[in-house]
């Protein structure tokens, strides 16, 4: 504070001194004194040291022009001639001093204004990206939920029918002798309405499926990288720490970008909702890449959950198998048939001290594909 | 069963599951009537036989629930089985304590299904043979001179010859007369058949 004073003061004795000389070899050429260099002198003090560093410049100034430069030379005492010219240069020095500071004054507050405006927006740059989050993980559940009811009502009533005329085709059966045209009639109306709910299942896997990949070469440490800082604010949200383990300069892939994303998206908020249901402190989730033999690049989720149970491990690619109490089972589902059409691999395997690794592999060469 | 062969009536949009239920319930021996709408059962004709109603909640048009309470209000009375694919709790109380018999998810349990039926039409056999019985006493009570109804009334209030007498000015004796009459015209073998009679005649008018 001190020695900030200090300097201030400093520099303006500094400026009003260069004046001083300036004007000292200048008066050999003009028949006045040349005092316009301690307004200089006074608008620079005023500007870099403030309003106090300008003042003492005027005085300074004043002091010197009144005794070098103001007849009679190099004495106190003014003429009366010389005083109206001395006054007014008193006059117009503390007017540039306080136009100066004020100036400089202005110009700082509109800086921090500026840098406040800055603060802000990247404040609420965060805060609209955080409910931008919220929002997709909210329209993603209430779609799942919307799609649920109407896949559950199309499926359900096909499967009705197919049921209860299973039941009537045994009872049929069971009568003496049994009634084998009414028997033949009814097991054709199970295998129409058995059609009948495979298509619909078709019609969901096709909604599910993109049309037409767009590939390109794409880095899928970038991929997990963009993923991990999407999620992030759902991972602190379930207590969930993400943290990547990735192979420097990975090679890239020929891959559909979205539906890579997709897919890792998929395996994170998976690995999080297996994690959801044990009571330990400690959630990490570990998302691994790294180069196989044979060019293949490997994607690894880690979670710490409670790991998958041996009678559902061959079920969990199924569509509509699901283990959580509210998922259509569907995610893994299309993961597998993404990256299979990436010409890749997608399993599962339990992960060494309780959990599970699903990981998949792609081809680093993949080029062509067939969806 | 001595009465005609019960009819089973199935509202439901789906064609599948209104081919399939009408299978199952003809396997099993029942008269099975389809309808896609509401409207085609309204506009059928209903036997004179023990039935019930397998209704769809989910219709077109009408949900089934509003039109349990349709059908309550024109004075229909059927007991109604409900069948849905997504029902759910408010949905169910409102169904039952509208008076349904039964309210199953799609798919149903062959047992589900044809219990209830059972259940559904031994309540419409029960409430056929009382209309019936009710139909008969109104036809006697409809006989009855206004004198003999005023002596009824308080007969079975529990008053004596004499009480009833005093209160209608009129003789012992007559009133032992009228009450000879009504217990003739209505053919009631006693003081307490006649109270049971007088009992249903007055809950079928608050009904």
């Amino acid at each position: 504070m001190v020695q900030d004073l200090i300097r201030r003061y400093t520099l303006s004795a500094a400026f009003v001194s260069l004046a001083f000389v300036c004007t000292l070899f200048l008066q050999r050429f003009f028949p006045y004194p040349f005092l316009f260099l301690f307004f200089a002198a006074v608008m620079a003090s005023a500007w870099f040291g403030g309003t106090g560093a300008g003042i003492f410049a005027v005085l300074v100034s004043t002091l010197v022009v009144a005794y070098f430069f103001v007849p009679p030379y190099r004495s106190w005492a003014i003429t009366p001639t010389a005083l109206s010219y001395f006054a007014a240069f008193v006059v117009c020095a503390l007017v540039v001093s306080w136009v100066s500071s004020a100036r400089r004054k202005t110009e700082e507050a509109l800086r921090e204004a500026r840098d406040q405006l800055e603060i802000k927006v990247s404040e609420r740059t965060a805060a609209l990206m955080r409910t931008q989050t919220e929002l997709a993980r909210l329209s993603r559940v209430l779609s799942m939920g919307e799609l649920t009811a109407s896949i559950a009502h199309e499926i359900s009533q096909p499967l009705t029918a197919v049921v209860t005329h299973g039941q009537a085709c045994l009872e049929w059966l069971s009568g003496s002798p049994p009634n084998l045209e009414k028997v033949h009639q009814t097991t054709e109306s199970i295998v129409r309405d058995g059609t009948r709910a495979g298509a619909v299942i078709d019609r969901v896997r096709a909604l599910f499926r993109k049309e037409a990949p767009v590939k390109d070469w794409t880095d899928l440490n970038g991929v997990i990288l963009e993923l991990t800082v999407f999620l992030r604010n759902e991972a602190n949200v379930r207590h969930v720490s993400i943290r990547t383990q990735l192979l420097p300069a990975l090679p890239h892939v020929m891959a559909d970008r979205v539906q890579l994303q997709q897919v890792v998206m998929n395996l994170i908020l998976n690995g999080m909702d297996a994690m959801s249901g044990t009571g330990q402190d400690e959630r990490e989730l570990v998302v691994r890449s790294q180069k196989e033999s044979g060019d293949q690049v490997l994607i690894a989720v880690e979670d710490s959950g409670a790991g998958i149970a041996p009678e559902a491990a061959e079920k969990i690619f199924d569509p509509f198998f699901t283990t959580k109490p509210h998922g259509i089972g569907v995610g893994l589902s299309i993961s597998r048939s993404i990256v299979e059409s990436h010409r890749g691999r997608l399993w599962a395997v339990p992960r060494p001290g309780g959990g599970t690794v699903f990981q998949f592999t792609l081809p680093v060469g993949a080029q062509e594909s067939h969806v | 069963m001595s009465d005609p062969r019960p009819t089973v009536f199935v509202v439901d949009d789906d064609a599948s599951v209104r081919e399939a239920v009408s299978n199952l319930l003809e396997s099993v021996g029942f008269d099975a009537k389809t309808f896609a709408s509401t409207e085609g059962f309204r506009n059928a004709p209903r036997p004179d036989s023990p039935s019930c109603l397998v209704l769809d909640i989910k219709l077109p048009g009408a949900n089934g629930l509003d039109f349990q309470e349709a059908l309550a209000r024109a004075g229909i009375s059927i007991p109604i089985i409900f069948i849905t694919a997504h029902g759910d709790v408010p949905m169910t109380s409102r169904a039952m304590k509208a008076g349904a018999v039964e309210f199953l998810m799609k798919p149903f349990q062959k047992e589900d299904l044809l219990a209830a039926i059972h259940h559904a039409l031994e309540r419409d056999r029960v409430g056929r043979r009382q209309d019936a019985e009710l139909a008969v006493l109104q036809a006697r009570f409809d006989v009855l001179t206004s004198r003999e109804c005023e002596v009824m009334d308080l007969v079975v209030d529990g008053l004596t010859n004499k009480e009833v007498a005093d209160k209608l000015v009129i003789s012992e004796v007559t009133t032992k007369m009228h009450r000879g009459q009504v217990m003739r015209k209505m053919m009631a073998l006693s003081l307490a058949d006649l109270v049971r009679m007088s009992d249903k005649l007055k809950n079928r008018d608050r009904r």
